[in-house]
């Protein structure tokens, strides 16, 4: 607002370009207000008085009438248009900030997931040295049942050494599972898991286990895998897991391509 | 399972383990420490808690043969049927 009128005076002041120049260059907020303070309202209306003899304009008479008539219509059109034109930066502001949120949603529903632990997804913040102190919630007694699946086209033997475990929540336990490989072949399995109720899933924390690793079986070879798991002693407070007893881990094994590299899941969690 | 087009359904997301995946036993050097294992559990119907001590066995075992990366055991959960360390031990022995 203060540029346009340092321009005008320097324009009728008839200043040389290098003068425009070094004036643009001193535009500072500080020292334009030290320039305006040094001009005093009637040389600024001198100023104005000059600049509007220097414009080209209608006889003044015929200009005032043809203002006051063209002025109110074109007032009221001008109110219009800026109203309009208000309203328009105001709608697409609105449709632009719709479309913002709508990107920042992925993310911010992901953290509310995490924090919340709906639907099963896993709750950040697992520390290794929980493991360490923990202490069983030895009144809670779960049983853990097994189960072993295959894709139909994998050919091993795939089963759990025990259908039922029992343990509480804040004690690491051991189970495991036997996979056997009959054909002549050697045959690389890749494997993943379930764990149902889904709630509850977030409180079963794997320590090592065989999953989400190609795992390679001769011909005719027969393996013990273990599963080192624990569940969170959270468990025992959480009113949704009030009336859960029973938790099945379910794991699946699939034939893996040599050299194909499959992404480990859950990473974009952790 | 998590299936397709259930759009809005709880669906289950599996977790990498905290540690990583064991490498398989391909020569049976701890199938004695399991066998003990699976006894114990099918002694005690099942019950973990008193099969403890016997999976720490086969964990010591696998450590020793390098099937899994050496860790104290107290941080595999098993703080509690550790043996005192020995300082302390003499210590409670001195008068």
């Amino acid at each position: 607002m203060l540029l346009p009128l340092l321009l005008r005076q320097a324009a009728s002041c008839r200043a040389a370009p290098r003068r425009l120049l070094h004036h643009q260059a001193q535009h500072d907020p500080r020292r334009l207000l030290h320039h305006q303070a040094q001009h005093d309202p009637r040389r600024l209306l001198h100023h104005q008085a000059q600049h509007d003899f220097l414009r080209r304009r209608l006889p003044p008479r015929l200009h005032a009438q043809s203002r006051n008539r063209k002025s109110k219509s074109e007032q009221q059109r001008d109110e219009w248009s800026t109203r309009n034109k208000t309203v328009l930066t105001y709608i697409a502001a609105a449709g632009v900030g719709m479309i913002g949120l709508s990107y920042a949603a992925v993310p911010l529903y992901r953290l509310y997931c995490q924090a919340s632990g709906l639907g099963g997804t896993a709750v950040a913040g697992h520390d290794v040295d929980q493991v360490e102190t923990m202490t069983p919630v030895k009144e809670r007694i779960i049983k853990i049942t097994f189960n072993a699946d295959r894709h139909a086209s994998m050919q091993w033997n795939f089963k759990p050494q025990q259908t039922e475990i029992f343990v509480v929540p804040g004690e690491t336990a051991l189970a495991f599972y036997r996979a056997k490989n009959p054909t002549d072949k050697p045959i690389i399995g890749i494997s993943t898991y379930n764990v149902v109720p889904f709630e509850a899933g977030q409180y079963f924390n794997k320590i090592q286990c065989f999953c989400f690793e190609e795992q390679r079986l001769n011909p005719h070879e027969e393996v013990d895998m273990p599963v080192f798991f624990y569940i969170d002693p959270e468990f025992d407070e959480d009113p949704r897991m009030a009336r859960v007893d029973t938790i099945t881990l379910s794991y699946t094994f699939f034939e893996a391509k040599e050299g194909q590299n499959l992404p480990l899941p859950g990473y974009s969690y952790n | 399972m998590s299936t397709a087009m259930n759009f809005g359904a709880k669906t289950f997301t599996p977790r990498p383990p905290e540690k990583g995946a064991f490498p398989l036993d391909h020569f049976g050097e701890c199938k004695a420490f399991k066998e003990k294992f699976m006894k114990c559990l099918r002694d005690n119907s099942f019950d973990n808690s008193m099969c403890r001590l016997q999976s720490k066995h086969y964990l010591e075992c696998r450590m020793d043969h390098q099937l899994m990366t050496k860790e104290p055991l107290a941080k595999l959960g098993f703080r509690d049927l550790m043996d005192p360390p020995p300082n302390q031990s003499d210590r409670d022995s001195k008068p």
